[in-house]
Protein backbone atom coordinates (compact mmCIF):
# COMPACT_ATOMS: atom_id res chain seq x y z
CA UNK A 1 0.00 0.00 0.00
CA UNK A 2 2.75 2.38 0.72
CA UNK A 3 4.67 1.45 -2.46
CA UNK A 4 1.23 2.27 -4.19
CA UNK A 5 0.90 6.02 -2.34
CA UNK A 6 4.60 6.66 -3.42
CA UNK A 7 3.64 5.99 -7.21
CA UNK A 8 0.51 7.45 -7.34
CA UNK A 9 2.40 10.90 -6.03
CA UNK A 10 5.26 10.32 -8.79
CA UNK A 11 2.53 9.74 -11.71
CA UNK A 12 0.46 12.95 -10.60
CA UNK A 13 4.04 15.40 -10.25
CA UNK A 14 5.15 13.62 -14.09
CA UNK A 15 2.09 14.58 -15.75
CA UNK A 16 2.01 18.04 -13.89
CA UNK A 17 5.34 18.48 -15.21
CA UNK A 18 4.69 17.62 -18.61
CA UNK A 19 1.65 19.43 -19.08
CA UNK A 20 3.50 22.59 -17.96
CA UNK A 21 6.66 21.97 -20.36
CA UNK A 22 3.73 21.17 -23.51
CA UNK A 23 1.22 23.46 -23.33
CA UNK A 24 1.81 26.24 -21.26
CA UNK A 25 5.47 27.22 -21.19
CA UNK A 26 4.84 30.79 -19.23
CA UNK A 27 6.91 30.84 -15.95
CA UNK A 28 4.20 34.18 -15.03
CA UNK A 29 1.06 31.89 -15.57
CA UNK A 30 1.89 28.37 -14.16
CA UNK A 31 4.74 26.40 -13.06
CA UNK A 32 6.26 22.70 -13.05
CA UNK A 33 6.86 21.01 -9.81
CA UNK A 34 10.46 21.35 -10.66
CA UNK A 35 9.80 24.99 -9.72
CA UNK A 36 7.40 24.85 -7.05
CA UNK A 37 9.08 22.60 -4.80
CA UNK A 38 12.65 24.55 -4.74
CA UNK A 39 10.31 27.83 -4.61
CA UNK A 40 8.46 26.13 -1.68
CA UNK A 41 11.32 25.45 0.28
CA UNK A 42 12.57 29.13 0.00
CA UNK A 43 9.21 30.23 1.62
CA UNK A 44 9.43 27.81 4.15
CA UNK A 45 12.93 28.55 5.22
CA UNK A 46 12.74 32.52 4.87
CA UNK A 47 15.14 32.79 2.22
CA UNK A 48 12.61 34.81 0.05
CA UNK A 49 12.15 38.54 1.16
CA UNK A 50 8.34 38.74 0.20
CA UNK A 51 7.30 35.53 1.43
CA UNK A 52 7.60 33.79 5.01
CA UNK A 53 5.43 30.52 5.25
CA UNK A 54 5.40 29.79 8.97
CA UNK A 55 3.97 32.90 9.45
CA UNK A 56 1.02 32.74 7.49
CA UNK A 57 0.45 29.33 8.70
CA UNK A 58 0.16 30.49 12.03
CA UNK A 59 -2.14 32.92 11.14
CA UNK A 60 -4.25 31.08 9.46
CA UNK A 61 -4.34 28.21 12.04
CA UNK A 62 -5.14 31.06 14.41
CA UNK A 63 -8.17 31.89 12.55
CA UNK A 64 -9.48 28.59 11.86
CA UNK A 65 -8.69 27.54 15.46
CA UNK A 66 -10.79 31.04 16.54
CA UNK A 67 -13.63 30.58 14.15
CA UNK A 68 -13.83 26.49 14.57
CA UNK A 69 -13.75 26.71 18.19
CA UNK A 70 -16.42 28.92 18.92
CA UNK A 71 -18.55 26.67 16.22
CA UNK A 72 -17.75 23.67 17.66
CA UNK A 73 -18.70 24.99 21.20
CA UNK A 74 -21.98 26.65 20.10
CA UNK A 75 -23.03 23.81 17.06
CA UNK A 76 -22.77 21.02 20.15
CA UNK A 77 -24.84 22.50 22.73
CA UNK A 78 -27.11 23.72 20.24
CA UNK A 79 -27.52 20.37 18.50
CA UNK A 80 -27.68 19.17 22.18
CA UNK A 81 -30.57 20.92 23.46
CA UNK A 82 -32.36 20.57 19.59
CA UNK A 83 -32.13 16.82 19.96
CA UNK A 84 -33.18 16.45 23.77
CA UNK A 85 -36.17 18.70 23.46
CA UNK A 86 -38.72 19.06 20.60
CA UNK A 87 -39.99 22.13 21.75
CA UNK A 88 -36.53 24.10 21.57
CA UNK A 89 -35.94 21.78 17.99
CA UNK A 90 -39.56 23.10 16.61
CA UNK A 91 -38.25 26.40 17.74
CA UNK A 92 -35.15 26.85 16.07
CA UNK A 93 -35.53 24.70 13.63
CA UNK A 94 -37.00 27.16 11.03
CA UNK A 95 -34.15 29.80 11.35
CA UNK A 96 -31.58 27.57 10.95
CA UNK A 97 -33.27 25.90 7.55
CA UNK A 98 -32.78 29.58 6.41
CA UNK A 99 -29.56 30.40 7.06
CA UNK A 100 -28.23 27.30 6.37
CA UNK A 101 -28.21 27.63 2.56
CA UNK A 102 -26.31 30.45 2.33
CA UNK A 103 -23.10 29.90 1.26
CA UNK A 104 -20.13 31.42 4.13
CA UNK A 105 -18.83 33.94 1.34
CA UNK A 106 -22.06 35.42 1.06
CA UNK A 107 -21.39 36.38 4.43
CA UNK A 108 -18.28 38.39 3.89
CA UNK A 109 -19.76 41.71 2.90
CA UNK A 110 -21.80 41.55 6.00
CA UNK A 111 -18.63 40.84 8.22
CA UNK A 112 -16.21 43.41 6.91
CA UNK A 113 -19.05 46.19 7.45
CA UNK A 114 -19.78 44.80 11.11
CA UNK A 115 -16.20 43.68 11.81
CA UNK A 116 -14.16 45.36 9.41
CA UNK A 117 -10.93 44.28 8.10
CA UNK A 118 -10.08 42.16 11.24
CA UNK A 119 -9.02 38.49 12.58
CA UNK A 120 -12.46 38.53 14.20
CA UNK A 121 -14.03 39.39 10.66
CA UNK A 122 -12.40 36.39 9.29
CA UNK A 123 -13.00 34.03 12.08
CA UNK A 124 -16.78 34.76 11.78
CA UNK A 125 -16.41 33.50 8.29
CA UNK A 126 -14.83 30.13 9.18
CA UNK A 127 -17.66 30.36 12.26
CA UNK A 128 -20.46 30.54 9.90
CA UNK A 129 -19.06 27.42 7.23
CA UNK A 130 -18.14 25.26 10.39
CA UNK A 131 -21.15 25.50 12.62
CA UNK A 132 -24.23 24.13 10.57
CA UNK A 133 -22.65 20.61 10.29
CA UNK A 134 -20.98 20.89 13.69
CA UNK A 135 -24.91 21.76 14.29
CA UNK A 136 -26.35 19.22 12.08
CA UNK A 137 -24.90 16.46 13.06
CA UNK A 138 -24.86 16.60 16.86
CA UNK A 139 -28.59 16.98 16.42
CA UNK A 140 -28.99 13.66 14.40
CA UNK A 141 -26.80 11.96 16.85
CA UNK A 142 -28.96 13.00 20.00
CA UNK A 143 -31.90 12.45 18.35
CA UNK A 144 -31.09 8.97 16.91
CA UNK A 145 -30.41 7.92 20.95
CA UNK A 146 -31.98 4.52 20.90
CA UNK A 147 -34.43 4.16 23.34
CA UNK A 148 -33.51 0.87 25.45
CA UNK A 149 -30.11 2.72 26.83
CA UNK A 150 -32.44 5.65 27.92
CA UNK A 151 -34.98 2.80 29.76
CA UNK A 152 -31.83 0.84 31.23
CA UNK A 153 -30.74 3.91 33.12
CA UNK A 154 -34.08 4.98 33.86
CA UNK A 155 -34.60 1.23 36.00
CA UNK A 156 -31.03 1.55 36.87
CA UNK A 157 -32.09 5.12 38.78
CA UNK A 158 -30.80 7.48 36.83
CA UNK A 159 -32.16 11.37 36.93
CA UNK A 160 -32.46 13.58 34.22
CA UNK A 161 -29.20 15.15 33.90
CA UNK A 162 -26.92 11.82 34.71
CA UNK A 163 -29.41 10.81 31.58
CA UNK A 164 -27.77 13.68 29.30
CA UNK A 165 -24.15 13.27 30.98
CA UNK A 166 -23.61 9.46 30.86
CA UNK A 167 -26.17 7.94 27.82
CA UNK A 168 -27.45 11.08 25.43
CA UNK A 169 -23.62 12.42 25.18
CA UNK A 170 -21.70 9.72 24.54
CA UNK A 171 -24.33 7.91 22.80
CA UNK A 172 -24.03 10.78 20.23
CA UNK A 173 -20.32 11.34 20.55
CA UNK A 174 -19.65 9.42 16.86
CA UNK A 175 -22.06 11.12 15.64
CA UNK A 176 -20.95 14.58 17.06
CA UNK A 177 -17.34 13.76 16.03
CA UNK A 178 -18.32 13.48 12.77
CA UNK A 179 -19.77 16.88 12.56
CA UNK A 180 -16.10 18.08 14.14
CA UNK A 181 -14.48 16.18 11.16
CA UNK A 182 -17.03 17.60 8.06
CA UNK A 183 -16.87 21.07 10.23
CA UNK A 184 -12.89 21.06 10.28
CA UNK A 185 -12.77 20.32 6.26
CA UNK A 186 -15.50 23.25 5.52
CA UNK A 187 -13.95 25.75 7.88
CA UNK A 188 -10.32 25.08 6.93
CA UNK A 189 -11.51 25.65 3.36
CA UNK A 190 -13.30 29.13 4.78
CA UNK A 191 -9.91 30.09 5.90
CA UNK A 192 -8.95 31.09 2.40
CA UNK A 193 -12.09 32.82 1.05
CA UNK A 194 -12.19 34.79 4.59
CA UNK A 195 -7.92 35.63 3.92
CA UNK A 196 -8.39 36.84 0.86
CA UNK A 197 -10.02 40.41 1.46
CA UNK A 198 -7.05 41.06 3.61
CA UNK A 199 -8.06 40.98 7.17
CA UNK A 200 -4.56 40.95 8.05
CA UNK A 201 -1.30 41.20 6.36
CA UNK A 202 -0.28 37.42 6.89
CA UNK A 203 -2.41 34.24 6.33
CA UNK A 204 -2.28 31.72 3.67
CA UNK A 205 -5.19 32.95 1.98
CA UNK A 206 -3.85 36.46 1.90
CA UNK A 207 -0.63 35.79 0.56
CA UNK A 208 -2.36 33.54 -2.38
CA UNK A 209 -4.01 36.73 -3.60
CA UNK A 210 -0.28 38.46 -3.45
CA UNK A 211 1.52 36.05 -4.93
CA UNK A 212 -1.00 36.11 -8.05
CA UNK A 213 -0.62 40.13 -7.94
CA UNK A 214 3.13 39.50 -8.43
CA UNK A 215 2.29 36.80 -11.17
CA UNK A 216 4.39 34.25 -9.11
CA UNK A 217 2.91 31.14 -10.11
CA UNK A 218 5.05 28.52 -8.04
CA UNK A 219 4.20 30.70 -4.92
CA UNK A 220 0.71 30.54 -5.62
CA UNK A 221 1.08 27.20 -5.95
CA UNK A 222 3.46 26.50 -2.85
CA UNK A 223 0.93 28.27 -0.49
CA UNK A 224 -1.84 25.74 -2.25
CA UNK A 225 0.40 22.76 -1.87
CA UNK A 226 0.62 23.90 1.79
CA UNK A 227 -2.88 24.49 2.38
CA UNK A 228 -3.61 21.11 1.03
CA UNK A 229 -1.31 19.52 3.22
CA UNK A 230 -2.34 21.23 6.51
CA UNK A 231 -5.98 20.39 5.59
CA UNK A 232 -5.12 16.71 5.46
CA UNK A 233 -2.73 16.86 8.90
CA UNK A 234 -5.61 18.78 10.56
CA UNK A 235 -8.25 15.74 9.45
CA UNK A 236 -6.02 13.19 10.72
CA UNK A 237 -5.27 14.53 13.81
CA UNK A 238 -9.11 14.42 14.44
CA UNK A 239 -9.24 11.06 13.23
CA UNK A 240 -6.48 10.36 15.33
CA UNK A 241 -8.39 11.76 18.35
CA UNK A 242 -11.74 9.92 17.63
CA UNK A 243 -9.65 6.63 17.68
CA UNK A 244 -8.20 7.44 21.13
CA UNK A 245 -11.54 8.84 22.74
CA UNK A 246 -13.87 5.86 21.32
CA UNK A 247 -11.89 2.74 21.74
CA UNK A 248 -15.35 0.99 22.63
CA UNK A 249 -16.14 1.04 18.86
CA UNK A 250 -13.14 -0.82 17.69
CA UNK A 251 -14.55 -4.01 15.52
CA UNK A 252 -17.93 -2.09 15.32
CA UNK A 253 -17.12 0.12 12.59
CA UNK A 254 -15.25 -0.90 9.39
CA UNK A 255 -12.87 2.16 8.64
CA UNK B 1 -43.51 -15.49 53.46
CA UNK B 2 -45.00 -11.49 53.45
CA UNK B 3 -46.00 -10.00 50.67
CA UNK B 4 -43.57 -7.45 48.54
CA UNK B 5 -45.79 -6.22 45.72
CA UNK B 6 -48.89 -5.99 44.88
CA UNK B 7 -51.31 -6.02 41.76
CA UNK B 8 -54.65 -4.50 42.04
CA UNK B 9 -57.41 -4.08 38.97
CA UNK B 10 -54.69 -3.57 37.01
CA UNK B 11 -55.94 -2.40 33.58
CA UNK B 12 -53.22 -1.25 30.76
CA UNK B 13 -54.62 0.14 26.84
CA UNK B 14 -52.51 1.36 23.83
CA UNK B 15 -55.02 3.81 22.42
CA UNK B 16 -58.29 2.15 22.06
CA UNK B 17 -56.21 -1.44 22.12
CA UNK B 18 -57.03 -3.29 25.87
CA UNK B 19 -53.78 -5.26 26.51
CA UNK B 20 -54.34 -6.06 29.88
CA UNK B 21 -57.85 -6.25 31.57
CA UNK B 22 -58.49 -6.60 35.43
CA UNK B 23 -55.29 -8.06 36.46
CA UNK B 24 -54.75 -8.92 40.54
CA UNK B 25 -51.74 -10.85 41.66
CA UNK B 26 -49.21 -10.27 44.42
CA UNK B 27 -45.03 -11.27 45.10
CA UNK B 28 -43.69 -12.72 48.18
CA UNK B 29 -40.89 -11.36 49.57
CA UNK B 30 -37.56 -13.64 48.50
CA UNK B 31 -39.52 -15.62 45.48
CA UNK B 32 -38.76 -16.10 42.04
CA UNK B 33 -41.94 -15.66 40.39
CA UNK B 34 -42.82 -16.32 36.42
CA UNK B 35 -44.71 -14.69 34.35
CA UNK B 36 -45.82 -17.08 31.29
CA UNK B 37 -48.62 -16.60 28.35
CA UNK B 38 -49.00 -16.91 24.91
CA UNK B 39 -47.15 -14.51 22.60
CA UNK B 40 -48.26 -10.97 22.42
CA UNK B 41 -50.66 -11.44 25.35
CA UNK B 42 -49.32 -8.65 27.54
CA UNK B 43 -46.36 -9.87 29.95
CA UNK B 44 -43.32 -7.53 28.96
CA UNK B 45 -46.02 -4.39 28.98
CA UNK B 46 -46.80 -6.08 32.47
CA UNK B 47 -43.28 -5.94 33.45
CA UNK B 48 -42.56 -2.44 32.04
CA UNK B 49 -45.56 -1.19 34.20
CA UNK B 50 -43.67 -2.62 37.46
CA UNK B 51 -40.30 -1.23 36.27
CA UNK B 52 -42.57 2.52 36.05
CA UNK B 53 -41.75 2.65 32.36
CA UNK B 54 -45.55 2.39 31.51
CA UNK B 55 -48.88 4.47 31.76
CA UNK B 56 -51.72 2.08 33.54
CA UNK B 57 -54.60 2.42 35.14
CA UNK B 58 -55.48 0.48 38.84
CA UNK B 59 -52.67 0.05 41.38
CA UNK B 60 -49.37 -1.10 41.87
CA UNK B 61 -47.84 -1.29 45.28
CA UNK B 62 -44.57 -2.15 46.09
CA UNK B 63 -44.50 -2.67 50.25
CA UNK B 64 -47.13 -0.46 50.71
CA UNK B 65 -45.97 2.46 48.39
CA UNK B 66 -47.45 3.24 45.10
CA UNK B 67 -44.85 3.23 42.21
CA UNK B 68 -44.58 6.28 40.34
CA UNK B 69 -41.86 5.95 37.16
CA UNK B 70 -38.73 4.21 37.05
CA UNK B 71 -36.67 3.62 39.77
CA UNK B 72 -33.61 1.67 40.95
CA UNK B 73 -35.54 -0.09 43.82
CA UNK B 74 -36.83 -1.83 40.68
CA UNK B 75 -34.43 -2.57 38.49
CA UNK B 76 -35.00 -4.42 34.77
CA UNK B 77 -32.70 -6.52 32.86
CA UNK B 78 -33.79 -6.56 29.25
CA UNK B 79 -33.91 -8.99 26.44
CA UNK B 80 -30.89 -7.78 24.47
CA UNK B 81 -29.37 -6.65 27.40
CA UNK B 82 -29.01 -3.04 26.55
CA UNK B 83 -25.75 -2.70 27.63
CA UNK B 84 -23.91 0.36 27.20
CA UNK B 85 -21.60 -0.35 24.10
CA UNK B 86 -19.56 3.31 25.15
CA UNK B 87 -18.81 1.56 28.79
CA UNK B 88 -16.73 -1.42 29.29
CA UNK B 89 -18.14 -4.58 31.51
CA UNK B 90 -16.82 -2.83 34.93
CA UNK B 91 -18.51 0.81 34.06
CA UNK B 92 -21.57 -0.91 33.20
CA UNK B 93 -21.68 -2.53 36.21
CA UNK B 94 -21.05 0.45 38.28
CA UNK B 95 -23.47 2.58 36.43
CA UNK B 96 -26.69 2.10 38.84
CA UNK B 97 -24.08 3.31 41.52
CA UNK B 98 -22.15 5.99 39.99
CA UNK B 99 -25.78 7.59 39.66
CA UNK B 100 -26.62 7.38 43.61
CA UNK B 101 -23.17 9.39 44.31
CA UNK B 102 -21.14 6.55 45.38
CA UNK B 103 -17.50 6.90 45.80
CA UNK B 104 -15.57 5.70 42.53
CA UNK B 105 -13.09 3.26 44.51
CA UNK B 106 -16.35 1.71 46.58
CA UNK B 107 -18.54 1.84 43.40
CA UNK B 108 -15.69 -0.58 41.74
CA UNK B 109 -15.20 -2.77 45.04
CA UNK B 110 -18.31 -3.40 45.05
CA UNK B 111 -18.75 -3.70 41.14
CA UNK B 112 -15.35 -6.49 41.44
CA UNK B 113 -17.52 -8.50 43.65
CA UNK B 114 -20.07 -8.73 41.93
CA UNK B 115 -18.54 -9.58 38.74
CA UNK B 116 -16.89 -12.41 40.29
CA UNK B 117 -20.07 -13.22 41.34
CA UNK B 118 -21.92 -13.98 38.14
CA UNK B 119 -18.19 -15.48 36.85
CA UNK B 120 -17.16 -13.00 34.94
CA UNK B 121 -13.78 -12.12 36.71
CA UNK B 122 -10.71 -11.37 33.99
CA UNK B 123 -13.36 -9.86 31.56
CA UNK B 124 -13.51 -5.81 33.40
CA UNK B 125 -12.05 -3.97 31.09
CA UNK B 126 -13.69 -5.95 27.88
CA UNK B 127 -16.10 -3.96 25.82
CA UNK B 128 -19.97 -5.26 25.38
CA UNK B 129 -18.93 -6.47 21.57
CA UNK B 130 -15.92 -8.26 22.67
CA UNK B 131 -18.59 -10.45 24.55
CA UNK B 132 -21.15 -13.59 23.67
CA UNK B 133 -24.49 -13.63 24.35
CA UNK B 134 -24.00 -15.55 27.82
CA UNK B 135 -21.48 -12.86 29.20
CA UNK B 136 -23.31 -10.37 27.80
CA UNK B 137 -26.81 -11.55 29.75
CA UNK B 138 -24.11 -11.81 33.06
CA UNK B 139 -22.81 -8.28 32.48
CA UNK B 140 -26.74 -7.14 32.48
CA UNK B 141 -27.60 -9.29 35.75
CA UNK B 142 -24.55 -7.65 37.59
CA UNK B 143 -25.07 -4.06 36.74
CA UNK B 144 -28.45 -4.53 37.91
CA UNK B 145 -27.66 -6.69 41.12
CA UNK B 146 -24.92 -4.40 42.52
CA UNK B 147 -28.30 -1.76 42.94
CA UNK B 148 -29.16 -4.16 45.56
CA UNK B 149 -32.96 -3.56 44.41
CA UNK B 150 -36.07 -4.91 45.94
CA UNK B 151 -37.21 -6.18 42.75
CA UNK B 152 -35.39 -7.71 40.05
CA UNK B 153 -37.49 -7.82 36.83
CA UNK B 154 -36.40 -9.71 34.00
CA UNK B 155 -38.05 -9.72 30.63
CA UNK B 156 -36.97 -13.17 28.57
CA UNK B 157 -33.63 -12.64 29.19
CA UNK B 158 -32.19 -15.86 27.92
CA UNK B 159 -34.07 -15.94 24.66
CA UNK B 160 -31.28 -14.70 22.46
CA UNK B 161 -28.81 -17.32 23.51
CA UNK B 162 -28.80 -20.85 21.90
CA UNK B 163 -30.29 -23.74 23.06
CA UNK B 164 -27.26 -25.14 25.15
CA UNK B 165 -26.00 -22.23 26.69
CA UNK B 166 -29.88 -21.03 27.92
CA UNK B 167 -29.43 -24.23 29.90
CA UNK B 168 -26.18 -23.26 31.52
CA UNK B 169 -27.78 -19.97 32.51
CA UNK B 170 -30.37 -21.49 34.11
CA UNK B 171 -28.31 -23.32 36.29
CA UNK B 172 -26.36 -19.92 36.63
CA UNK B 173 -29.67 -18.34 37.86
CA UNK B 174 -30.64 -20.18 40.34
CA UNK B 175 -26.91 -20.22 42.07
CA UNK B 176 -26.62 -16.40 41.96
CA UNK B 177 -30.55 -16.36 42.82
CA UNK B 178 -30.08 -18.65 45.69
CA UNK B 179 -26.75 -16.57 46.83
CA UNK B 180 -28.08 -13.36 46.35
CA UNK B 181 -31.86 -14.00 47.66
CA UNK B 182 -33.27 -11.64 45.30
CA UNK B 183 -37.41 -11.25 44.65
CA UNK B 184 -37.47 -11.79 40.66
CA UNK B 185 -40.08 -11.35 38.45
CA UNK B 186 -39.75 -13.66 35.48
CA UNK B 187 -40.75 -12.98 31.95
CA UNK B 188 -40.72 -16.16 30.00
CA UNK B 189 -42.37 -18.01 26.86
CA UNK B 190 -41.34 -21.75 27.70
CA UNK B 191 -42.81 -23.34 29.95
CA UNK B 192 -40.07 -25.55 30.95
CA UNK B 193 -37.81 -22.73 32.03
CA UNK B 194 -40.48 -21.19 34.02
CA UNK B 195 -40.85 -24.60 36.16
CA UNK B 196 -37.02 -25.11 36.26
CA UNK B 197 -36.77 -21.56 38.16
CA UNK B 198 -39.88 -20.75 39.89
CA UNK B 199 -41.51 -20.66 43.19
CA UNK B 200 -44.78 -20.09 42.10
CA UNK B 201 -45.87 -18.96 38.03
CA UNK B 202 -48.53 -16.44 37.27
CA UNK B 203 -50.70 -17.64 33.67
CA UNK B 204 -51.79 -15.23 31.46
CA UNK B 205 -54.74 -15.52 28.84
CA UNK B 206 -54.57 -14.24 25.29
CA UNK B 207 -54.78 -10.79 24.91
CA UNK B 208 -56.88 -8.75 26.12
CA UNK B 209 -55.02 -10.67 29.14
CA UNK B 210 -56.47 -11.52 32.20
CA UNK B 211 -55.20 -13.86 34.88
CA UNK B 212 -55.53 -17.44 34.61
CA UNK B 213 -54.44 -19.21 37.25
CA UNK B 214 -51.06 -19.16 39.67
CA UNK B 215 -49.68 -22.14 39.89
CA UNK B 216 -47.38 -23.04 42.79
CA UNK B 217 -44.25 -24.87 42.18
CA UNK B 218 -43.33 -27.07 45.27
CA UNK B 219 -40.44 -29.83 43.30
CA UNK B 220 -36.77 -29.23 45.70
CA UNK B 221 -34.02 -27.51 44.33
CA UNK B 222 -31.65 -28.44 42.17
CA UNK B 223 -34.58 -29.32 39.86
CA UNK B 224 -35.02 -32.55 37.56
CA UNK B 225 -36.10 -31.26 34.16
CA UNK B 226 -36.69 -35.47 33.67
CA UNK B 227 -38.49 -36.29 36.63
CA UNK B 228 -42.21 -37.00 36.29
CA UNK B 229 -43.65 -34.24 38.77
CA UNK B 230 -41.77 -31.91 36.64
CA UNK B 231 -43.35 -33.46 33.51
CA UNK B 232 -46.30 -32.96 35.41
CA UNK B 233 -46.10 -29.45 35.96
CA UNK B 234 -45.39 -28.83 32.86
CA UNK B 235 -48.67 -30.48 31.33
CA UNK B 236 -50.94 -28.79 33.68
CA UNK B 237 -49.41 -25.27 32.35
CA UNK B 238 -49.45 -26.54 29.06
CA UNK B 239 -53.47 -27.07 29.19
CA UNK B 240 -53.56 -23.79 31.08
CA UNK B 241 -52.14 -22.08 28.27
CA UNK B 242 -54.56 -23.49 25.62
Amino acid sequence: MKALTVVSIFIFLFFWEIFYWIFIKDPFLFSPPSRVFPTFFNIMTGRDPSFYLPADIIYSLYHYFHGFSVAVMLGVSLGLLMGYSKKFEALISPIIEILRPIPPIAWIPIAILLLKLTHAAAAFIIFIGSFFPVLINTRSGVANVEIKYIEAAMTLGAKKSDILRKVVIPSAMPSIFTGIRVGSGVAWMCVVAAELFGVSAYGLGYQIEIARLYHAPEVVLSYMLSIGLIGFLLDRFYRILEHSLMKWRRGLVVE
Amino acid sequence: MSEILSVKRLKKKFGDLLVLDDINFSVREGEFFSIIGPSGCGKTTLLRIIAGLESFEGEVLLKGREIRGPGADRVMVFQDYALFPWRNVIRNVTFGLEVKGMRKDDSLKIAREMIKIVGLSGFEEKYPHELSGGMKQRVALARALVCDPELLLMDEPLSALDAQTRLEMQEELMRIWQKTKKTVIYVTHSIEEAVYLSDRILVLSKRPAKVKDVVEVFLERPRNRFSAEFAEICLKLHSLLK
